[in-house]
């Protein structure tokens, strides 16, 4: 799939989202537009867009393609690992989840050697808890697992 | 005289010690950020926008602002030496910037940047500080007509002049109108794209989506591109232009901060679009255009020049008209929206000390960083050479406790996580994240002055016709809308369509 092919498909996606929202919504006149009025006119203009760039892209004929570079793999693991920092974050507590987040990041990400890694892992966690939480009094989670 | 009593006033905020010490940090900062690859300015600002909820909003706009002008000025120092733009204004001086630097001139080109941003940051804060107030008093003519019309042709604008397709700018500005109707509606209050999940009813937090999308988004694409920056040491030289360098240099730099105060002031415009076109002119009328790209000081002198002056002047519509017309302007928008003062018409005359305390910052900030820059250069270059791979972890780890800091909830942090990759995807499909957010900050505004136009205007579209400077803007909009028509209406295309047919007749 080319990369403008893909953003087509998204900019219609959402422009069905629009419209069948803007759907559910009363429209009103244009003496008195409701609530759906604008949801309405901008779900109609975001498909007109996807469509200019469909001809577009139809007359350019070859595109981009989406670069499937190697390290997406990569990328998605970061995405995985934040996933899980989210999830665990309030019960583990901070220190401990962002210096797991690190470590992965250090280690697997963008590999260094293991006291490298655990140095910054430690400096960042710590670091960070001592500046935000004891410094700034930003309130981050402990853990719930303590109590 | 007025003027320089305000002015007076300005520097008597400014030069409280917090205020200096923010100014300075935010240029160190700027200057830092703007020497790294891969962390721009709006990436930097919405990570630091936690760290102002708990100073006053002078001072916050002090920092975040610093940050922005600072970036411009160390992007150049890197494009100089080694050949990196460490921000997308300073891609063209890289052209002859590094081409001196080998020659051996790598001082002299280094100079003429850091004096040439000085002037243009100089003569841009001076642009803002007596154009300013009275476009904020015009300003205040306008009703619901007017701001609508304003709005329309600064999103066009943001949409046409912020990236390589205009389509694709366009869509990414309605999908940010889409993501700036999430939660109640502006006049009546109903629920929208709530989907029955309590948290949506006050729609996202642009804070947590500009994090998201430039913190996060920014750390994926940099993960994905494996290689990392090569370091070249070059020899710097002496730190002084020869007189003819500066007599060459004089012009251009003039003409760059001239032109970059004009492109600056356009939503959408600003440092990068003005330092290319800066550097096309100097080449186009200059006696000897075969020297530009093998070290032509003019090739340098004029871009650094106008991507200061555009960072100075972009300030004018966000303090005046209440329109960022870029990404980082948009989250000082955000900050001051968080320290409760709506930026617009009114927040000259209501918020004096806020308005000419950031002029006078200005004029600090810009010596600090003139003084800052030339002597930290080696400090710059050694900072380039900590891997990008231990540098990361931390631009996630300031993004995780900011998004957290927002409303203390792991909900925000999802949801920051969430347009971190919508993001990176954006970018994969050769979307320009800036006119989202924009468009985004801008929706709830717009949508109201529409529809509060339709209802003054008893259904008449032809309101934002009727009133005089409504109708100037609308035939903007519509100009700037059919100008791709134009474009193609002259190209060649069109003449070898047509041509046949001519000459049959």
């Amino acid at each position: 799939m080319t990369r403008d092919i893909a953003a087509v498909a998204l900019g219609l996606a959402v422009a069905a989202l629009a419209l069948a929202e803007a759907r559910g919504l009363p429209i009103g006149t244009l003496r008195s537009p409701g609530q759906g009025f604008f949801l309405l006119w901008l779900g109609v203009l975001l498909l007109s867009l996807s469509l200019v760039l469909l001809v577009h892209t139809v007359r350019a004929r070859a595109g981009a393609r989406v670069r499937g570079d190697s390290r997406i793999g990569q990328v998605v693991g970061v995405v995985a690992a934040l996933a899980a920092y989210t999830a665990i974050l309030e019960w583990i507590g901070y220190p401990i989840a962002t210096f797991l987040l690190v470590l992965y990041m250090v280690k697997i990400t963008y590999p260094q050697r293991w006291l490298l890694a655990l140095g910054v892992s430690l400096l960042a966690a710590g670091g960070s808890y001592l500046l935000f939480a004891v410094w700034l009094q930003v309130p981050l989670p402990p853990g719930s697992w303590r109590s | 005289m007025e003027i320089l009593g305000l002015l007076a006033s300005g520097f008597a905020i400014a030069r409280t010690p917090a205020n200096l010490f923010y100014c300075f940090m935010g240029s160190l900062v700027g200057t830092a950020i703007g020497v790294l690859p891969g962390l721009g300015p709006p990436a930097t600002i919405a990570l630091l926008l936690p760290v102002t909820y708990g100073i006053p909003a002078t001072s916050a706009v002090i920092l975040l602002a610093g940050i922005f002008y600072g970036a411009m000025y160390g992007g150049s120092t890197t494009s100089i030496l080694l050949n990196i733009p460490g921000e997308a204004a300073s891609v063209v001086t890289c052209l002859d910037g590094y081409q001196m630097a080998r020659q051996g001139r790598a001082g002299a080109a280094l100079a003429v940047a850091a004096v040439g941003s000085f002037i243009a940051g100089t003569i841009g804060v001076v642009g803002l500080m007596l154009l300013a107030p009275p476009l904020a008093s015009f300003a205040l003519k306008f009703g619901a007509p007017e701001n609508a019309a304003l709005l329309i042709l600064g999103l066009l604008m943001v949409g046409y002049l912020g990236g390589a397709s205009m389509t694709k700018g366009l869509m990414m500005a309605v999908v940010g109108l889409l993501l700036g109707s999430i939660g109640l509606d502006p006049i009546q209050g109903t629920p929208r794209f709530t989907y029955g999940i309590y948290k949506l009813s006050e729609g996202f937090d642009f804070v947590l989506v500009a994090m998201g999308l430039f913190g996060i988004g920014e750390v994926l694409a940099n993960v994905e591109q494996k290689e990392e920056p090569e370091v070249i040491t070059t020899k710097i030289g002496g730190l002084l232009a020869t007189r003819e360098e500066w007599k060459a240099a004089a012009a251009p730099m003039a003409r760059g901060s001239l032109l970059g105060f004009i492109i600056g002031v356009l939503p959408g415009g600003g440092a990068i679009i003005s330092s290319f076109l800066s550097y096309a002119i100097e080449k186009r009328f200059s006696r000897h255009p075969e020297r530009f790209g093998k070290g032509a000081i003019e090739g340098v002198a004029a871009p650094e020049a106008a991507n200061n002056g555009a960072a100075s002047s972009s300030f004018i519509p966000l303090l005046t008209l209440g329109i960022p017309g870029n990404a980082s302007i948009a989250l000082i928008f955000a900050a001051l929206l968080i320290h409760g003062i709506r930026p617009g018409p009114l927040l000259v005359a209501q918020q004096p000390q806020l308005f000419w305390g950031l002029i006078a910052s200005m004029y600090i900030g810009n010596v600090m960083l003139l003084v800052l820059n030339l002597p930290l250069i080696r400090v710059w270059v050694r900072l380039l050479q900590v891997p990008y791979g231990l540098l990361a972890p931390f631009i996630i780890v300031f993004v995780l406790v900011g998004a957290y800091s927002v409303n203390n909830s792991a909900f925000d942090v999802g949801v920051a996580i969430t347009f971190g990759v919508v993001g990176f995807m954006l970018r994969k499909l050769d979307f320009e994240p800036a006119p989202l957010v924009l468009a985004m900050i801008l929706g709830p505004q717009l949508e109201a002055s529409v529809r509060r136009a339709l209802i003054f205007g008893h259904g008449d579209v032809f309101i934002f016709f009727e009133r005089p400077i409504s109708a100037v803007l609308m035939v903007l909009a519509a100009l700037m809308l059919l100008s791709p028509f134009a474009r193609w209406a002259l190209s060649r295309k069109f003449w070898a369509i047509i041509g046949p047919v001519r000459a049959e007749k």
